[in-house]
């Protein structure tokens, strides 16, 4: 009791001090304490409810924006107004202009989360957020009568916690249309890398699940069923989420895709009412359907590495090539090289960080050993070796091995014998390696097997061909 | 009246800016003439040579200074800053059935057809299209389901017909188009369009525009083979004539160089006895200077080309025999492309003639199989044209796939068009015919660059209409230079005052869907 009089005390010599007219205090602590009450009163539950509701709510968005500039203004006018007075009697204006607008826009919005049946964690904070930056406008309101009179540190505090309240709210906000990763999605890889990325939790990563159900889930569904927004109750972005339902049940029955409400409504016709992806999203390619219908066929498990029937040959990723360097200062002497030896350095493309072909085919029966280590000196410029049906022999790998940016290398049809294939381990982006036609063993490539990037090993024709000779031999 | 251009006491010289020729070659022209003939010919006159040495100078500094930045290397076209970007495919093998398949009877399944059978199709679905005359007489169009049935193959589950056994053994590595279509609905047309970009004569084909853009990987054989099979007289066969090599405004060293289907790949490769390679080779060096004399008078950029020919020519009399020699080739050669490939000729002979040439650097070869415009008699030719190919193709892919060169070499399966869902002429229960069909048509690819394993597109039921994912001719070649590093868009040739491209002046989108 003592310490609310005390509390009560000090806002009534705070309301004297800064002379607040009552009317006006009163008044904003019955609407804070409506903007508060209005969850408990109409509670977002998750269901739909009347159409006009959400038929007036769409303008949110439409009307969002405008409190959102006013605000972001008004700390420019207070500033600047230091300068030039007449700002800063804008600013009132533009403040009372902002409460103004803010005030209808929240209403908006929550008419819009309740008639949709909107729920989910972003959504509720979306609204908390709101309903706290237009408190703080409030506060802003009838602090700053006071603060033009005599300064003081009140209204410039209120004034910066309307903008991280605005900041939290508008982020919240994006993430609810756009996704949660709506910020880092595009974000050049650089950047990207400053943020940890979540990656399907407790999901087996290599599962059929994880890498064709629930990528086409998170492109296309969770904006609305994921963690942000919940409509109708359904979570989409993980596998127990998925099985669990909404609130009308079960959307997967395994083994029976007719039966299965998902598959169900992202098949309709589009127009249907019900049809999903709703509201003119971009609908399931008829491949993603034929995943799912397979995947929920076969018994829709979290671990399933394949599904019977189903199509995807997995491009397995080549790492993202390194750029070289520029090879520029080099070039006369590469043409020079090439008139003498015959042998040219090709560029892979217009960027010259893209690198140089060593390519030998017009000289290749005279290419050896000796002609190769003349370009030891553009070794690290040299992203592919094209040595097929040339006369180098097993001391090339030496010079290979400063090849630092190698990435492909031809070696068919020479007579390299395999004994020091091991010295291309120090090779880390060499991707391609082709010793089709030479007398390599299973014993000699065994060492290769150690090498991550390499994905292509061609091994035809030689007494290390694996038994099914029309597979690409992928170590 | 025209002078000999080695005439010398000709009164009035040959003017190569006076000449009823396209502005282009003129251009084309002044680019390569040296300074020499700049002045020679401007020294006529006091006032142009007065200009000539303001503008001469400066002209070839600029040229000079072009010349430093963008070195030409011995194999050529570095100056054009191609590939755009770093290219999937280094070459491309294009196998063309010429004549257009039938899309229902091998790759594009219709279950509900045979429901239908001698019903008309529903003038909805026929819509506006035109009909060829071969067909516009016709009382009604009676829908011909396919005589033969279809399975699901691989791990993608695709339907294939039981005429291509082999192909369907490849389904999970092809990019299978279901949804080409073009504009033409007759042969020479359709096949200009798709090899060119255009109906009428006179464009650089793909080839062409590969050869002008990439240039040679290998300066001792041609950078753009064609390969034509020979002729099975039971089929139907439309002519292919070298305007579909041809290299049009481009300098005529683009052309595609045709190998012969039978008998020698290529007539007099052989000295004539007597003449040894010396002999050859100063009767060359001779011929050369004078074609140099021509061309330090004439500046006619197509004597450049007529040298370079002849010693491409003289280069092929070492390489050609070495690339048509198949003693070496391992028995799983054969095991693998059958008995026809022995034949000089066949489709699978020239399927192996097409994977030599890609492990030798040919950045592109176009072989032609005829025979696929089955009008009449489908059940009777069709098998013929598949036993003839199917397996070709798989062994090809297959081949290029187990030495490492799918990797970086592009295989293009396409026709210029499809066929029809319903009969041409009589449709019994043991046969009908299918006429030309612009609307769709199945391609495959498969290779460098393209998503394997993926069916593109789709049509409607009666495989009349495309209903997803269209792939216009245009978008379809553009998508082809994409995986060879080119940007259709900016590999251009300036004639006849237009930047033209393979893909023409309307806007060509390649198809992201189709890339890997």
């Amino acid at each position: 009791m003592i310490a609310a009089e005390r509390v009560a005390g000090a806002a009534r010599t705070f309301l004297q001090r800064t002379r607040i007219p009552r009317s006006e205090w009163i008044s904003v602590l019955c609407a804070s304490i409506l903007l508060v009450a209005l969850p408990f009163a109409f509670h977002l539950d998750g269901h739909a409810h009347a159409d006009w509701l959400q038929f007036i709510g769409r303008l949110h968005p439409a009307l969002l924006h405008l409190p959102i500039g006013l605000i972001v203004l008004l700390p420019v006018l207070e500033i600047a107004g230091a300068k030039q007075a007449a700002l800063r009697e804008a600013a009132g204006f533009v403040l009372r202009a902002a409460l103004a607008l803010a005030l209808p826009t929240f209403v908006l919005g929550y008419m819009l989360a309740y008639g949709a049946g909107d729920t989910g964690a972003i959504v509720t904070r979306h609204m908390w957020g709101a309903v706290a930056l237009c408190i703080c406008l409030m506060l802003c309101l009838l602090a700053r009568p006071a603060w033009e009179r005599e300064r003081g540190f009140a209204y410039p505090a209120l004034l910066s916690a309307t903008l991280v309240a605005l900041l939290w709210t508008g982020h919240q906000g994006g993430t609810i249309t756009h996704g949660s990763d709506y910020l880092t999605r595009f974000m050049p890889p650089p950047l990207r890398g400053l943020f940890p990325s979540s990656g399907p939790e407790g999901a087996n990563l290599d599962s059929f699940y994880t890498r064709h159900i629930d990528s086409v889930f998170e492109a296309k569904c969770v904006a609305c069923h994921g963690g942000g927004t919940e409509k109708a109750g359904l979570r989409l972005d993980t596998y127990n989420n998925l099985m669990h339902g909404g609130k009308d049940g079960a959307v997967v029955v395994p083994g029976k895709p007719e039966a299965s409400m998902l598959l169900l409504r992202v098949t309709l016709s589009p127009g249907d009412t019900h049809f999903m992806p709703a509201e003119g999203r971009t609908p399931l390619t008829s491949d993603e359907i034929s995943s799912i219908r397979a995947w929920i066929r076969s018994g829709a498990t979290a671990t399933a590495k394949s599904v019977p029937g189903v199509s995807v040959t997995e491009e397995r990723a080549d790492p993202a090539p390194q750029p070289v360097g520029d090879y520029s200062q080099f070039m006369p002497e590469i043409l020079h090289m090439q008139q003498a030896q015959g042998a040219k350095l090709v560029p892979v493309s217009a960027k010259a960080s893209d690198g140089l072909i060593l390519r030998t085919v017009d000289i290749a029966p005279s290419f050896g050993d000796a002609q190769l280590a003349e370009f030891k000196k553009f070794g690290p410029y040299i992203v592919e070796a094209e040595l097929g049906r040339t006369a180098v022999t097993d001391a090339c790998f030496d010079t290979l091995r400063t090849f630092t940016h190698l990435r492909t290398l031809h070696l068919e049809g020479t007579s390299v014998t395999g004994r020091d294939l091991a010295k291309l381990s120090s090779l880390a982006q060499l991707s391609y390696l082709n010793l089709s036609g030479t007398k390599v063993s299973a014993q000699s490539v065994a060492p290769l097997r150690s090498m991550p990037a390499l994905h292509h090993l061609y091994l035809f024709n030689t007494p290390a061909e694996p038994e099914d000779t029309n597979a690409r031999s992928t170590p | 009246m025209k002078q000999h251009p080695l005439c010398t006491d000709c009164e009035p010289e040959l003017d190569i800016t006076g000449l009823p020729i396209p502005f282009g070659l003129k251009r084309e022209w002044s680019a390569v003439e040296t300074r020499r003939q700049f002045l020679g010919r401007s020294g006529k006159v006091l006032g142009w040579a007065a200009l000539a040495s303001l503008l001469g100078e400066a002209a070839l500094r600029g040229r000079a200074s072009n010349d430093a930045k963008n070195p030409v290397t011995p194999q050529g076209r570095n100056n054009l800053g191609l590939p755009h970007f770093a290219p999937k495919a280094k070459r491309a093998i294009y196998l063309f059935m010429s004549g257009g398949p039938p899309q229902i009877d091998l790759l594009d399944y219709k279950p509900n057809l045979a429901s239908q059978y001698n019903k008309d199709i529903p003038d909805s679905v026929r819509g506006n299209q035109q009909l060829t005359g071969m067909t516009a007489g016709q009382s009604r169009f009676p829908i011909a389901p396919s005589h033969w049935g279809f399975k699901q193959y691989g791990k993608t589950g695709t339907w294939v017909s039981d005429l291509l056994p082999y192909t369907a053994k490849m389904v999970d590595d092809l990019t299978i188009v279901k949804s080409t279509n073009t504009d033409a609905i007759n042969h020479e047309p359709a096949i200009m369009f798709i090899n060119t970009g255009n109906m009428n004569p006179g464009k650089p084909c793909l080839g062409s525009w590969l050869a002008y853009g990439l240039g040679s990987m290998n300066d001792n054989l041609p950078t753009f083979i064609v390969l034509q099979t020979k002729t099975n007289p039971k089929e139907n066969n439309q002519p292919v004539s070298s305007r579909l090599w041809s290299s049009g405004f481009l300098s005529s060293e683009y052309a595609g160089v045709g190998l012969r289907s039978g008998g020698a790949p290529v007539v007099y490769l052989e000295d004539p006895d007597g003449i040894n390679r010396d002999v050859r080779r100063k009767m060359l060096d001779a011929l050369e200077e004078i074609n140099r004399q021509t061309l330090a008078e004439v500046g006619d950029p197509e004597t450049n080309a007529r040298i370079a020919q002849y010693e491409m020519a003289f280069r092929m009399q070492a390489s050609v025999p070495e690339l048509t020699d198949l003693s070496k080739e391992p028995q799983s050669t054969w095991d693998l492309y059958g008995p026809d490939a022995k034949q000089p000729g066949t489709f699978a002979y020239n399927c192996l003639l097409a994977r030599r040439m890609a492990e030798r650097g040919v950045r592109f070869v176009q072989v032609y199989k005829r025979g696929w415009d089955v009008h009449g008699d489908v059940v009777g030719v069709l098998p013929v044209l598949c036993q003839e190919t199917d397996r070709a193709c798989y062994a090809l892919v297959t081949d290029l796939k187990r030495r490492g060169l799918l990797d970086d070499t592009l295989v293009v399966w396409a026709g210029e068009f499809g066929r029809t869902v319903y009969s041409q002429g009589g449709l019994s229960a043991e046969n009908y015919g299918r006429d030309h069909h612009p609307r769709c048509f199945t391609t495959w690819m498969v290779g460098g660059g393209v998503r394997s394993g993926i069916t593109y597109g789709e049509t409607d039921d009666y495989s009349y209409n495309v209903v997803k994912d269209p792939v216009h001719v245009r978008n379809f070649n553009a998508t082809i230079l994409a995986c060879l590093g080119i940007d259709h868009n900016r590999l251009t040739y300036d004639f006849q005052g237009l930047d033209q491209r393979l893909t023409g002046p309307q806007p060509a989108y390649v198809i992201k869907g189709l890339l890997a």
